[in-house]
């Protein structure tokens, strides 16, 4: 039970480091491009939202683990 | 209990068992038909009030999805569909904002079970290949086997993965949200739930506008020139 407890904050914090470190560094490039050239802004910004979108996804994987784990205590 | 796996039926429709999920669909689905009849009951070619904005709307959406999918007549056909799927969504989402959602037995968005989102995602997945085929033909089928048919397991594998992450994404992020709301409400019920309510708009918003996006790239890439 203490093991299912610790597995499930593993997987959301863990699952959460790799998802924030892409998207920061997809993000920055993103802000990158537009400072550069503000007339490809629209382009850029749904193409960024789209990669957060798939980052994230991962990242709900993990807190979709967790929640499992968390109804599976007691 | 954990949230959001409450079994309350409510009634039975022949076979079908009708619960709380099915309810709240109904309603999200008369809120939209109800509001879009009022506005295009009286249609003038000025358009005054409801009927602006929601011309504004469907202008916007379709330039949207024309310049996403390059295609204007692949855009003008799938626009409808994917306009939906974003109102639905997005009122669904913001269904959790009501008072007494998550808290309440047999309340909560649609969206935040997983039920709700696969289907929308099967709807998007079957989309995507009658676009592929009105487009294409048979021809079509040579996707699959570009750029060689080695590559064949890996393309198939990627169709069902495609549905699959639709479905995860909204389905996760929704129910986490709603998640975190219902923990705030049971450990300081007033004013600090509300920082995360006012978060959950904005991912609300967000949520519709990815799912909608994504459906819009996926049926693009098949209807598309690429092969």
């Amino acid at each position: 039970m203490d093991m299912l407890a610790l597995g499930a904050g593993l997987a959301v914090s863990i699952s959460g480091i790799g998802g924030g470190i892409g998207m920061g560094i997809a993000g920055g490039k993103a802000f990158e491009a537009i400072a550069r050239q503000p007339e490809v802004g629209g382009d850029v910004r749904t193409l960024l939202f789209i990669t957060l979108a798939f980052i994230e996804t991962l990242t709900i994987y993990g807190l979709l683990i967790a929640f499992m784990l968390v109804s599976k205590i007691q | 209990m954990l949230f959001g796996m409450w079994d309350s039926v409510f009634f039975h429709l022949g076979p079908i068992p009708v619960d709380h999920l099915v309810v709240t669909e109904w309603a999200i689905i008369a809120l939209v038909g109800i509001i879009s009849f009022l506005a295009t009951r009286k249609m003038q070619l000025i358009p005054t009030g409801l009927q602006n904005g929601f011309e504004a709307v469907i202008l916007f959406t379709y330039d949207f999805f024309t310049q996403l999918m390059d295609e204007e007549h692949v855009a003008k056909k799938w626009a409808p569909l994917l306009t939906s799927f974003f109102l639905f969504i997005l009122i669904s989402n913001y269904s959790g904002l009501i008072p007494g959602a998550a808290h309440v037995e047999g309340f909560q968005p649609p969206t935040s079970n997983w039920n709700v989102t696969m289907t929308l995602a099967i709807i998007t997945f079957f989309s995507v290949h009658i676009a592929g085929f009105s487009e294409h033909g048979g021809h079509y089928l040579h996707h699959f086997v570009s750029p060689s048919p080695l590559m064949l397991p890996l393309n198939l594998v990627e169709e069902v993965a495609h549905p699959l992450s639709l479905t995860v994404r909204l389905f996760g992020n929704i129910f986490g949200e709603e998640m975190v709301i219902a923990f705030l409400l049971f450990m300081a019920p007033f004013i600090i739930p509300t920082a995360i309510m006012g978060l959950s708009l904005l991912l609300g918003a967000i949520q519709a506008v990815v799912f909608t996006l994504l459906s819009a790239s996926y049926i693009g890439a098949a209807a598309g020139k690429g092969h």
